[in-house]
Formats: structure tokens, sequence, C-alpha cells
């Protein structure tokens, strides 16, 4: 297909994904004249469910590699990192579009959609949420207009853009990290429902953290698919170097995990037997602790299967934990059941068609992807080479 | 302390349960007697639960513990009951039955003669040291001594140590201080024997000294809002208005006939002529003088037989019946063995109901099962206002009558009952004035109700009538002992003379009301009499036979409540007094010992009977009977059931055996507070059909287990008569209850049901057995039997 | 002085004329229901349901069977939760003690439907308009417009048995302690008085609260007695500081790291792939 200099090629599987988005788009128009209740299992026992509880939080995390990208390369300047930088951002910022739309779905009132900027409940968390994503994906779109008009010429944009980028920066790091713990914090409200054993004074620690050092596992994972796509070799030097971050933070969060929950006098509550205690079980063990194994063993995290099966496994856990917070845990307190209806499953299959079609669109019309040479003919030449040992 | 028996305010009467709950916050004890758990049971500081229809073993083990343990109070039973007068000589009891029973026309009935009190000329012979073994208080005493705990037991199903709480508690109310308030209902009245149930509850309450004393009383729960009203207006099929007889044309041919029979010598009815007169004054104006008998030749006479509801099914359905006016009822959901009742509707050429929906009888014609082509019935429906669009009053359970104003004007074409019945007799009267049978009662009415712009017939001229006035002067009259034999004064309603007077004495402009009018909040005495809060008849007197509330010196019984007493030189009274307290001629205060021989004013011999002379149908006391549907054989005698209960023959006449293997289970039916009555008015009301969607059936988790039922299943619950499909309720509330060594499952069943409405589902009452009580008819809907099976 | 309800369980005949009065007063609609074992319909609160009386038949082993009503409805909380939630700021306590939703209150239309406030609520309270295209927030709301005219809420105007009680609520817990205290049967305890931060309405009861469908533990210990807004505020407090901190450090970060770092020309390093 092609329109005007861009080009987008179908595929079977392409045609299939647009279906899948074309049936959401349907299903959001009935959404949007019938009700929520129509189109979802949402029930007053369950306010939140798939769309917030998987696509807004566990997108939200999984657009998580922008920020921890962006922040090692821009900030900490690990240059050797800079090839994977702006396949990142645009996965980020096509999470955080989905998350909005998501959102924009999901909330009841959708037409009221802008009040929140002009009432300020400043005490709400929601509140902190809703202003740094916003601002956020702004913030993303003005970086990715960075990248885009290196191919579409309007150079006095372009100026003006580059010219804000180290301020644009800061704040695509500053902002995600307030509001991926923010979004932990959402559920201080929960005390006393949400299953000890997730809820914490410092879950906003435990949900930033995680939205980090998830971010280099999935661009482990991108990076694998997209280069498998386009028949590209996969950065594997970059990603078993990205490993190392992973690692650490992966043992500090365990760490802090185990002195949180005894410093509560809820340890003991991880082996009582319970579904919520086997579930924590499986998210610490399966999607912790192996990890920290696996990328400890260089013998694994330097071959591609090792590293992306442990990237997985990271990624995979975050969602887990995610669904854990918002389903597993709270599911003892709020009574009544919830399973998404059909329509929520295919709304959310439709985003996330979406979001693959658009970054094949992407990568395929802007430069996106770094060029093969500068990643394999001469692995390191670029960067200082030394890793994130310190 | 209270007894209730038989009634459940929490869901009949939930403003009752209100003063239930203050006093228990006061201290006062609640025993429930019910074969539920119910709502009420819930407040209670005893629960005692018994099997259906058993309620006089109840009461009866009650007086016989009181005895027994010297627990009654002597000083009240000894001056203010006749258990000190001599019966006959001639009466016994046998194995369940009085002396006197004969057959008659085929039919058994007693002839009372041996319950007749010995008399000596005009004065009845009496025993005041009680030994006399003719003498009621022995006799009432050998009588109910069969009722000891272990038999009370066996029949009631209740185990004998709740038995023994409760009869303990109770016989406090037995200290001469200490008030017991008895409340009944439906679980009392609606059986073949209800009369004698409410008998035996007064009993209990003579025994213990608690009527005419504050906070005392035996206290029927009225049903709908204004039951007493209609009963005080005449609408029962054997009274005019105001319980007096309706006129028979074999006892009464004559107006004297009929004051001499109905007149008796002593008590406050023997001012009857005054009462008739003025009625018929009321009625017939200027015709009516003294020389033509006030016009009684008038009024229709009944043949003597019985016009209850269930004797005019029968009678319909024998076909001697060709209209029917349903006004304000709806039998085919409240009838007993209801789908017959509809059936027998069929019969009639026509019927015209006059309602605020269509109803299930308006609509009998399309009832589930039938074939309206076959139908040839024609069927009227004029639609009525409904209570809070239009004026009037409405008298409750405790003879309050407050006037009700109009809030809403009634939607489309319906009218006010009032202006239906004007219009109704106005066609009548057309009709009748081109000539006819006999015109004289129709043409001469008097019947001046209209006003001027005004559709709706002027209700103060009815509110008028009814109080009765001095026909001179027109002046309105206050109390009436003014009214005159004589034909000077006219009265619709005597009881409720006074009821729209003003009083000239009252000063406050916003009392200066007739007195059903009156919003007046004070409370001097602190006994919550609150006397100018409305009227109360008769003559606004709140608490009747209150010179029981003190002893026979005029002391009273609680020293710190005083209702009435004497100072010692005259009554002081913070109520109405229901005796003279000063000579009528010499207008010196009565002395206690004059007026405390008569405290029953309404009774000839003017002291509460233990003994009945004039007698029940079935006796002058209360003996327990089976219901006529029973699983057991009746554990105290060979008599089976009531000789005397009602029954009919044709398609009212299938009843279950005794014990029957078919249809095991006690059923009883209640209310419930979601729904009132056939619910017509609330399965049409959204929000109270939320509340209690469908119609269900409540059972013991033991039977559900038994029968493999699930809380909530569809389930059939069938009768001798029918069945029906509900869902099954399954809940602790009721329990088997060990009768004979075997336990006897109860089934409790709302009968709120039926096919038109909002929320519909089957009418309960295709099941209840068309019995009726012995003395008022009342349906056994409180006991019978059915079997039940998973649909 | 802020009102409240004290609702004293041992009073209750479970005759729901509140639960009636509610949507008579509020012009709710009815919902069908169905038939419950319990008899007390509807199932649950919900946008059209704003208070609802629920049956517990407490069948103990050696005990007397007991029956106990309980209303149920927005608490009104001292510190509501609900409130802090709402990052549009659609709910508010008032100073007379309820709280109450702006856009159908005050008409001040800012909520936008994000249903975050219940989550927040610790007693499951507000209910959401699932059917409707253009939803609202609903839960009790104190009657507020009486309120503001000295009238008791009409539920509890319907109430005949004393079982709610309106008044102040400093009052009201005083009368709640001496009735405790002066009545044998009660449990030792004013469900609403610290609960969450305390709440506008209070509960005495003669049955354990848990038996009676009340949170009095979670987890083997009590509820907290801390009001959830204050639990937040505790980490919101940081976010200027962490805004700026974290920002500058940053920056400073960056500005050091540069000074190593190679210059790059980003546009020579990308191309769009080719997926031919
Ligand atoms: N909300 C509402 N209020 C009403 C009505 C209504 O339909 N709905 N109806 C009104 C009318 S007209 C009336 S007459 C009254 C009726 O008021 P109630 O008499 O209180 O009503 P019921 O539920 O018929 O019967 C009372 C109790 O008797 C019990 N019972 C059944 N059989 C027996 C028995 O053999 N012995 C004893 N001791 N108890 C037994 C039942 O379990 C029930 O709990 O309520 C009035 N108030
Ligand atoms: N199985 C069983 N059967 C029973 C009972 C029981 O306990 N068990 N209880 C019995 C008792 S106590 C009673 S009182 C009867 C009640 O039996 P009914 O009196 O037949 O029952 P209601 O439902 O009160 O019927 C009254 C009718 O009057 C209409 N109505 C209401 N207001 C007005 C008005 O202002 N004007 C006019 N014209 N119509 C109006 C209503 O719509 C309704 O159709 O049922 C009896 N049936
Ligand atoms: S008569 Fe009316 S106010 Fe009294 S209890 Fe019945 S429904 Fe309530
Ligand atoms: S109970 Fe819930 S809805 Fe009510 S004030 Fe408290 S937090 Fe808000
Ligand atoms: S749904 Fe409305 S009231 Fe509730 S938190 Fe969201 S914006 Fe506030
Ligand atoms: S206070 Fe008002 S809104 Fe709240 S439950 Fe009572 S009647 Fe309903
Ligand atoms: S109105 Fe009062 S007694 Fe009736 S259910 Fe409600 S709280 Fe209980
Ligand atoms: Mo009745």
């Amino acid at each position: 297909m092609q329109f005007g200099r861009f080009s987008f090629r179908l595929t079977g599987f392409r045609k299939l994904l647009i279906l899948l988005v074309g049936i959401a788009a349907a299903v959001a128009l009935w959404r949007f004249i019938s009700g929520l209740g129509a189109v979802t299992n949402l029930s007053d026992e369950w306010p939140w469910g798939l769309w917030i509880g998987f696509d807004l939080l566990c997108g939200i995390a999984l657009a998580g590699g922008g920020f921890s990208t962006a922040l090692i390369v821009h900030v900490l300047h690990k240059d050797k990192y800079l090839p994977i930088v702006r396949a990142a951002l645009l996965t980020s910022m096509l999470g955080y579009i989905i998350a909005l739309v998501s959102l924009f779905l999901d909330i009841g009132r959708w037409f009221n959609f802008w009040r929140p900027f002009f009432y300020w409940g400043y005490h709400s968390v929601l509140f902190e949420v809703f202003w740094c994503i916003a601002i956020y994906t702004t913030v993303q779109v003005l970086e990715f207009g960075d990248i885009v008009f290196e191919k579409i010429n309007f150079p006095s944009l372009k100026r003006i853009l580059h010219g804000a980028l180290p301020f644009l920066l800061i704040l695509g790091i500053v902002l995600p990290s307030l509001h991926q713990s923010s979004l932990g914090s959402l559920y201080i409200v929960a005390v006393d429902r949400l299953y000890p054993l997730w809820w914490s004074m410092l879950i906003p620690f435990f949900f930033v953290w995680s939205a980090f050092f998830l971010g280099p596992a999935m661009v482990t994972i991108e990076g694998t698919l997209a280069a498998r796509t386009y028949g590209r070799e996969p950065e594997l030097p970059i990603f078993s170097s990205l490993t190392k971050v992973t690692l650490w933070m992966l043992v500090i969060y365990l760490i802090v995990k185990i002195i949180d929950l005894v410093y509560r006098g809820v340890f003991s509550m991880a082996f009582n037997g319970s579904f919520e205690s086997n579930m924590f079980l499986i998210e610490m063990i399966l999607f912790i602790i192996l990890p920290i194994i696996m990328y400890a063993m260089p013998s694994v995290r330097n071959k591609l299967g090792g590293v992306l099966t442990a990237s997985i496994l990271v990624v995979v856990g975050v969602v887990f934990n995610r669904v854990n917070v918002v389903f597993t845990g709270m599911a003892g307190a709020m009574g009544g059941s919830y399973f998404p209806s059909i329509w929520e499953w295919l709304m959310t299959m439709g985003m996330w068609s979406f979001l693959v079609l658009a970054y094949c669109f992407f990568v395929e019309n802007f430069p996106i992807m770094a060029k093969e040479e500068y990643v394999h003919g001469s692995g390191h030449s670029i960067g200082t080479g030394t890793g994130f040992q310190a | 302390m209270f007894l209730i028996i038989g009634s459940n305010p929490a869901e009949s009467h939930p403003m009752a349960m209100r003063h239930i709950g203050i006093a228990k916050g006061k201290g006062a004890k609640i025993i429930v007697v019910d074969p539920r758990f119910t709502k009420t049971a819930a407040q209670a500081d005893i629960y005692v639960p018994l099997r259906p229809g058993t309620d006089i073993s109840f009461l009866y083990g009650l007086m016989n513990y009181a005895i027994e343990n010297d627990l009654y109070q002597h000083e009240y039973v000894q001056n203010y009951t006749n258990a000190s007068y001599l019966i006959s000589p001639d009466y016994h009891f046998e194995d369940g039955l009085f002396s006197g029973l004969e057959e008659k026309d085929g039919k058994l009935v007693y002839n009372t003669a041996s319950w007749a009190y010995q008399k000596d000329g005009d004065n009845i012979r009496k025993d005041p040291t009680l030994q006399d073994p003719q003498c009621v208080w022995q006799i009432l005493k050998k009588h109910v001594s069969r009722y000891d705990i272990k038999t009370v037991s066996n029949v009631t199903g209740t185990p004998e140590d709740t038995l023994l709480e409760a009869y303990s508690t109770y016989c406090e109310s037995g200290k001469p201080d200490v008030a017991g308030n008895l409340i009944y209902v439906l679980g009392i009245t609606q059986h073949s024997y209800g009369t004698q149930n409410t008998r035996a509850t007064c009993m209990v309450q003579l025994l213990l000294g608690n009527v005419g004393m504050p906070g005392g009383g035996v206290n029927p729960q009225r049903g709908q809002s204004n039951v007493q009203g209609a009963c005080d207006m005449g609408m029962l099929w054997n009274n005019i208005t105001a319980y007096l007889a309706v006129p028979d044309a074999t006892k009464h041919p004559t107006y004297q006939d009929y004051l001499d029979v109905t007149t008796p010598k002593t008590g406050y009815w023997s001012n009857t002529p005054k009462f008739v007169a003025s009625l018929l004054k009321a009625w017939y104006g200027d015709k009516a003088t003294r020389e033509n008998d006030f016009c009684f030749d008038w009024l229709p006479k009944s043949d003597g037989k019985d016009h209850s509801h269930m004797s005019s099914y029968g009678s319909l359905e024998e076909g001697h019946i060709k209209g029917v006016f349903c006004w304000a009822e709806n039998p085919s959901v409240a009838g007993p063995d209801a789908s017959n009742e509809a059936k027998a509707l069929e019969k009639a050429d026509w019927m015209v109901c006059v309602d605020i929906f269509e109803n299930e009888t308006a609509a009998f014609w399309r009832r589930p099962g039938a074939n309206p082509a076959e139908i040839d019935t024609e069927v009227f429906l004029l639609p009525a206002a409904h209570i809070y669009e239009k004026e009037g009053t409405r008298t409750n359970s405790a003879r309050h009558i407050p006037w009700r104003w109009k809030a809403v004007e009634p939607p489309g074409q319906a009218k006010s009952d009032l202006w239906i019945a004007d219009r109704l007799y106005k066609a009548i009267r057309k009709e009748y004035e081109d000539g006819g049978a006999f015109t004289d009662p129709i043409l001469n009415i008097t019947w001046d109700y209209d006003q001027q712009d005004n559709d709706e017939p002027d209700i103060e001229k009815i509110a008028i009538e009814i109080n009765g006035y001095n026909i001179a002067d027109g002046r309105v009259l206050g109390t009436f002992g003014d009214l005159k034999d004589d034909g000077s004064t006219a009265c619709g309603v005597w009881v409720y003379t006074g009821y729209y007077y003003v009083d000239p004495q009252e000063q406050d402009p916003l009392l200066k009301v007739p007195a059903t009018k009156r919003h007046g909040t004070e409370d001097k005495s602190g006994l919550n009499v609150y006397p100018k809060w409305t009227f109360v008849w008769p003559l606004n007197r709140r608490i009747v036979y209150n010179r029981c509330s003190a002893d026979p010196a005029g002391r009273p019984w609680k020293k710190d409540k005083p209702l009435i007493y004497w100072d010692g030189a005259k009554w002081v009274t913070n109520d109405v007094p229901d005796f003279g307290i000063v000579n009528p001629v010499t207008k010196a205060p009565s002395p206690p010992e004059v007026t405390a021989n008569a405290p029953f004013i309404m009774l000839p011999e003017g002291q509460g009977r233990f003994f009945n002379p004039s007698g029940l149908k079935e006796g002058p006391m209360p003996e327990h009977y089976e219901p006529v549907e029973s699983p057991v054989k009746n554990p105290i005698s060979s008599q089976q059931n009531n000789p005397m209960a009602m029954r009919w023959d044709g398609i009212f006449s299938k009843l279950a055996e005794t014990g029957s293997e078919e249809f095991p289970y006690v059923a009883t039916t209640v209310h419930y507070i979601e729904h009132y009555q056939t619910g017509v008015r609330t399965r049409n009301s959204p929000w109270l059909v939320e509340l209690m969607p469908e119609q269900f059936a409540t059972i013991s988790p033991t039977l559900a287990a038994n029968l493999g039922i699930k809380a909530g299943d569809d389930i059939i619950v069938s009768s001798a008569r029918a069945e029906i499909k509900c869902k099954a309720n399954v809940l602790p509330i009721v329990r088997p209850l060990i009768v004979n060594d075997s336990p006897v499952e109860i089934v409790s069943l709302p009968w709120h049901w039926g096919y038109t409405g909002l929320s519909q589902g089957d009418v309960g009452n295709n099941l209840t057995p068309f019995i009726g009580d012995a003395n008022v008819a009342v349906p056994e809907y409180k006991a019978f039997l059915v079997n039940i099976r998973k649909a | 002085m802020s009102k409240g309800v004290l609702v004293d369980i041992t009073r209750c005949i479970g005759c729901r004329s509140c639960q009636v009065a509610c949507k008579s007063w509020n012009d709710l609609p009815a919902d069908k229901s169905e038939f419950s074992n319990s008899w007390d319909n509807p199932e649950k609160l919900s946008a059209n349901t704003w208070t609802k009386v629920n049956y517990y038949l407490i069948e103990e082993e050696g005990q007397k069977l007991k029956w106990r009503f309980v209303k149920r409805q927005c608490m009104h909380c001292l510190e509501p939760a609900c409130e802090s939630a709402c990052f549009t700021h659609s709910f508010v306590k008032t100073k007379e003690g309820a709280v109450i939703y702006k856009p159908t209150e005050l008409n001040k239309d800012y909520c936008v439907g994000c249903r975050y406030c219940m989550i927040a609520c610790p007693f499951g309270v507000p209910s959401f308009q699932w059917d409707k295209a253009f939803p609202y927030v609903l839960k009790c709301r104190f009657c507020y417009d009486r309120m503001k005219e000295d009238m008791e809420p009409a539920c509890v105007s319907a109430c005949l048995t004393g079982a709610l009680k309106y008044g102040d609520r400093d009052e009201l817990l005083a009368e709640a302690w001496e009735r405790i205290n002066t009545i044998p049967g009660y449990v030792k305890h004013v469900y609403g008085e610290k609960e969450y931060g305390g709440t506008s309405w209070l509960y005495i009861s003669d049955v354990p609260f848990d038996k009676i469908g009340f949170r009095t533990e979670a987890f083997g210990k009590p509820v907290t007695t801390r009001s959830i807004p204050s639990l937040t505020w505790d980490v919101l407090k940081w976010t200027p500081a962490l805004f700026f901190g974290w920002g500058a450090v940053l920056t400073i970060m960056r500005a050091y790291t540069k000074r190593r770092a190679e210059h790059i020309e980003e546009s020579e390093l990308f191309e769009p792939v080719d997926n031919k």
C-alpha cells in the first residue's frame, strides 16, 4: 500500500490485525452509545477491569522502556545503547497512546475528559497520574516529532523542537518516574482490602522500580521481535549488557520487598497457602528470583535464547504483579466476581493490534531502527564501551 | 409485659411495633407465640414455637399454670369476673363435648339451657367463697386442669421448658401492679374455632387482671386501616350500624319485637331503643314518626340464615345470586379456596367492581385456566379514587377516628367511593320513580348531600348524620347519652356520637374543631392518653372498662400510674370513665363500692366472663379441637374437630383427611410487610415489587433436605383443592415440632400474589380450605394440609 | 455542627420503610429483582438503590436464633476517601456533614467517570450508572437538600422504631455510649466512631459487628483507624520535592556525563527498515 511518500505492506497477518482494530472501533462506538454496562462485565464491585487493569496499568508499565532507556542513554550517556533508544521511545509512546485511548473508553463521562485540567483535585493520586501522563505523552510526541521531522521537512519546527529537547528529555524521565510510582500509590486507598502481600506504603516504590527494570527487558523482547520481523540480526550485545541494569534492580527490588514484608509483620502470609499467597510466591519465585539467577549467569545472558527467556519472565512478571494488585489482591474484599466480557477482550486485542500496526508503520517509514552496519558492523564502536558496571 | 400470640406486628403493624419497642427499652418483656420465628419474634425475650391451631391448649396451659401456682390476681377475679356465679346443675362437660348437644334438621346444635346462670328471680346466684362445684371458678379450674405442661407440650409441639419459661414470665402480670398486654390477630382468629381462641385470650387477661389497665388489655391489631370503621358502619352482614342486629323476619316481625328481643335489661345495651329510633330518624327523616314505628317496616329483614362471605359464595355457586357488587375487595385472591370462588362468579349474570385497579376478581373471567368465551358474566369496572385522593375518616384498632384530608386529585375518570355510591343511589331512585315493587324505602330515604359548585357529595353533612344531631335545632350532639327514643334525635352510628362535635369549652383555636380533626398532643397523665388527639369511640374513652384499673376500693392497682381512682371523696380521672362516677339522680359522687359492681358495662351482668352462659356456638368455654385438616388425632379428646365448624358442599367440600399421607405437612398463610393483602396496590408499586418480587413458600431446612429441595428452587405446593407453583424459601424460621412423638413439618406461605398487575404469581388461597369458624365464619386460613414437591 | 445518624441495630425490625423512603424522596427507579432466600432484595446497593437493609439470620450452636437487620448506605466519613480520591474534586464533605457528589448536587459537572472513588471507598458505597451513556456516580447524599432545610433525612423520618436517629454527630456518639453503658446487651463498640478516621453514621448492636456484615478486622488485624486521605497524603506530599529534586539530579547527571560522551549525529545513525 502506498500513500504519498509513506508505504505500508499488507500481509495476511496485518490484515487480521486491521480487522481486529476495526472490530474494536465498532465496539468502542457501541460503548459510547449504550454505556459501559452493555459492553463490559464491570460492576460496582469491580469498577475497574481489563481496560484499566491491563491496558492502562500494564500498558504504562510496559512502556517503561521509554524512560529507562532515556535515562541510561540521554542522562547517563551510555551511548552504546543509543541504537535502541528510538525504538524504545516509539513503543513507549504507542503504549501511552493506547493507555490514553483505553482510559478514554473506560471513563464513563468521556465528554468531560478535559475537566481535570481545570478542576484540581490535587489531594488525589489520580490527579498526579493524570497530569503526568498527559504531559508525558505530549513530551513523547514532541520527542518523537524530532524524529519525524528528520523525514518530513519542516525546518523551523524542527529547530524549535530540537532546542527544547534537553528540557523535554529531563521532563520525560521525571514525569514517568512520578506517575509510574503514583500508579502504585493509587492502591494505598485500598488499605485493609488489598491483600497485605501487595498493599504497602512502599507500593509507589515497587511500581516505579519495576517499571524501570522492565524497560531493558522490554527492549530486548521488542528488539528481537523487530529483528525477526525484518530479517535483521538482533542486537544481542546490547541486550546482554543491559541485563546488568536489570539484574541489580531486581535484586534491590527483592531485598526491599522482603524487608517491607517483615517490617509490616506479614511475611508469613506469603506461606499461608491461600490463593493470594500462592500467586505471590509465583510472582516472586518465577518472575523475580528466577530472572535474577538467569541474568547472573553469563552463559545464559549472553545467548539470545537465554536473555530473551529471562526478559520475557521479567516482563510477564511485571504484568503478573499488576494483575495481582488489581485483581488477585482485591478479590477477597471486593466480593462479586469479574471476568472480562468478549467485548472487553476484543477491544483490548484491537488496541494492541493497533500498536503492532503503528509500530510497523513507523519503523518502516521513519528512522527508528539503527542502521545495521552501526550495530553489527562494528559492534562496540559506539559509546564508551565500558557498559554499566559501576 | 407483652404476650404476642398469632400476630406479627413487625410486618403487619409496624407502627405498633414502635411502641412495643419503646416499652421494651423501658424494660418490658416480650413473649411471642407463633409457629414461625418472625421478625417480631426476633425482638422477643422469649420465643414460643407452636403448631398452628393449638392456641387454646397453650393459653389453657398458661391459665392452669397460673392457678396451680397461685399466680393469678385474686381480687380482680373475685370482684370483676363471673368466677363466683353458679351455673345450672345440668351443665357438664365430657370428652370434648359440652352438655346440650342435639341434632336439629340434620345438623348438630347446642341447646344452651344447661349453661345458664342459676337464678333467684332476677338475681344470679353466687358463691363468693368460690368453693361451690357449680361455680364458674371451680368449673374453670377443672376444665383447664386437663391442660398440664406435658399435655400442652404434646399438643402444641412446644418444648416443655419453653412453655414453663413463657408461663412463669407472663404470670408476672398477675401481680396487681403489673400490666400484661396481650396482642393477637389472625394466628388466633383464622381457625374453625377462631372465636373460641379469642375467648381464651380474654380469659387469660381476666385471670391475670389485665383488662381495663393502662398498658394492658386484649388487643387485636385489626387489619385493614379502616376495618374497624367498616364494622362500625355496619359492613358486617349481621348488623346494621354500630352493632345493632339486622332485623330478622321471623324473630323480629315488628319494631317492638325487635326492641324486646335485642335489648338486654341491664348493661349499656339497655339503651338500644334510643339508638334504633335515632338511626331510623337519620335514615327516614320526617317520614319516621313514633306512630309508624319510625318506618321500621321499611328495613329489609333477614331470613335468619348465614350470609357471611363464604355462605354468599355458596349461594352464588348454587345459583341463588344473580349479580355481584365487588366493592373494594378482591375475593379471587383473598377468599378461601379462591379458584373455586372465582369459578362461582361465573354463575353471576353481572358483576360490578369498584376498585382502583383491575384486580383479579374483576379479571376472574380471564384467570389462568379459564376460557373467557365460555363465561357469560358481564363485568363492569368503576374506577375509584385511592385513599389519598378523597376526604373522610378511618378508624383504627384503638378506635381512633382521625380525619384525613385529600392530598391529590384522582387520576382520569376515577371518583371517590362516596361519589359512586351517591350516583348509584340516585340512579336507583330514578328507576323507582316510575314505580316498582316496594318504592317507599327507596324514595323516602333522606339523601340531601349535594353541594353547590361541587360534584362531590358534602361529606360534612354525612359526618354530622353519623355523629347525630338534635332534630329541632340541628345541634350536633356531644354524647350518645343525649340520644332519645322519642324521635327527637337522629344519629347514624351511635358509638360515633361526639366525633364531629366541637367542644365549646376548648380555648385553643387550633383545637376548636370537630373532635375528629383535633391534633392536640397534651398528655397530662403521662400515660400516653392524649385526649385531644382526634376522637376515640365511645365518648373519647381511650381505655375501655377502666373501672378495672383500680381495686374495688377505688385505689389504683398501679400506684405510680393511676388512670382513674377514688380520692376519698370523688373520682379523679385521667380518661373518660367507663362507669357512672356520679349518681345520675343526686349528682353526688358514686362511691367505689357501688361502681365496683359492674365494671364491664357492655355486659348484662357487668362482670368479665370466664364462662359464657349464652355461649358461643360450640360451647360456653373454649376447648381444644384440631383444625379440620390436621396431621394428628386430637390428643385431648376423641372429638377431633369443632362440631360446629361451618362446612359447605359441592365444589367447596374438598378436604384432606386427618393424618393424610397425601398431604403430610401443616401449612399456614401469612402477611408480609412489603405487600398489602391481595397485593393489588403493592404488586403494582415498582418499589415494593423490587423488595419482594415473587411468590414463595417457607420450609424448614430439614424438610428441604428430606425433599432434596434447595433455596430458590421452583416447587409445587398442593392441597386437596389445588396446587400452586412458587419458589422454595428455606430458612430455620420454621422448624418441625414434635407432636405425639413424631415431627410435624410446617410450611408458611404468603398469599399476596395473583394474576394481574406488575408482579404476578399463583394465588396462595387456591390451596386453603373452605371451612368457617362456627360463630363468625372466618375461614380456616391458618392451619391446613399440603404436600410439596420439586417443580 | 456536623450531623450524623445513630443506627441502633437492636431497634430495627427490618421493615425497610427507610429503603423505600429513600427511593421515594430521591426519585430513584426500582430495579427488577428476583426471589431472594433471605428476603432482602434488591441484592445490593446500586446507582438506583442508595440504601438497603441486609438481613442476617444467625444460628449458633446452643444459642437462640437471632435475626438482625442492618441498614446500609454511605457512611459519610469524616475524612472521605471518595473525596480525596477524586481528581476533579467531584465529591465534597460539606460542613453540615454530608458527603455529596457535585455534578448532581451542586450542578458542577466535572466528574469524568473514572470510578477511582469507587475503588477508594472502604465501604464499597459509590455506585455507577452502568447502563447510561451519560452516567453519574451515585450514592446516598444524606438528603442534603433536606439537611439544609433542617429536616432529617427521608430514611430517618420514615423509620418508625427509632432505629435511626438524626442529630449532631458528637451528641449521637455520646448517646451511643450512654445506651451501651446503661442498657444491657450491647457490644461495647460504636462502629464508625474510629473506623477509617470516623464516620458520620454510627452503629451500635447487640451482636458482634462481624456477624452482621461489618468489617472490624482485615487480615487478622483491626481495620485501620487512620483516614484513607491521610494515608495517601503521606505519600503524595512528597511529589513536589520529588519532581524538582529528581529533575535537578537528572540535569546535573546529564551535564556531568555529557563531558565524557562522544557526539553522535543521530540522524546518521537511524533509518527506516525495509520491509519488502
Ligand atoms: N404490610 C401489611 N400490613 C398488614 C396487612 C398486609 O397484608 N400487609 N394486612 C392487614 C390485615 S387486613 C390484617 S388482618 C393484619 C394481619 O396481621 P397478622 O395477624 O399479624 O398477620 P399474619 O401474618 O396473617 O399472622 C400473624 C402470625 O400468625 C402466625 N400464625 C399462623 N398460624 C398460627 C396459629 O395457629 N397460632 C398462632 N399463635 N400463630 C399463628 C403466623 O406465623 C404469623 O406470624 O395485618 C394488617 N397489616
Ligand atoms: N390465606 C389467607 N387469606 C386471607 C388472609 C390470610 O391471612 N390468609 N387474610 C384475610 C384478611 S384478614 C383480609 S382483611 C382479607 C382482605 O381481602 P380483600 O379486602 O379482598 O383484599 P385487599 O387486597 O385489601 O382488596 C381490596 C381491594 O380494594 C381496592 N381498593 C383499595 N383502596 C380502595 C379505595 O379507596 N376504593 C375502592 N373502591 N377500592 C379500593 C384494592 O385495589 C383491592 O382490589 O383477606 C383475607 N384472606
Ligand atoms: S396503618 Fe399505615 S402507618 Fe400504620 S403501620 Fe400500617 S402502613 Fe404504617
Ligand atoms: S462511605 Fe465511601 S462514599 Fe461514603 S463518604 Fe465514606 S468513602 Fe465516601
Ligand atoms: S468517577 Fe467522578 S467522582 Fe469518582 S473519582 Fe472519578 S471523577 Fe471523581
Ligand atoms: S440519607 Fe437520604 S439519600 Fe441517604 S439513605 Fe437516607 S434517604 Fe437515602
Ligand atoms: S425504617 Fe428503621 S426499623 Fe425499618 S428497616 Fe429501616 S432502620 Fe430498620
Ligand atoms: Mo384483615
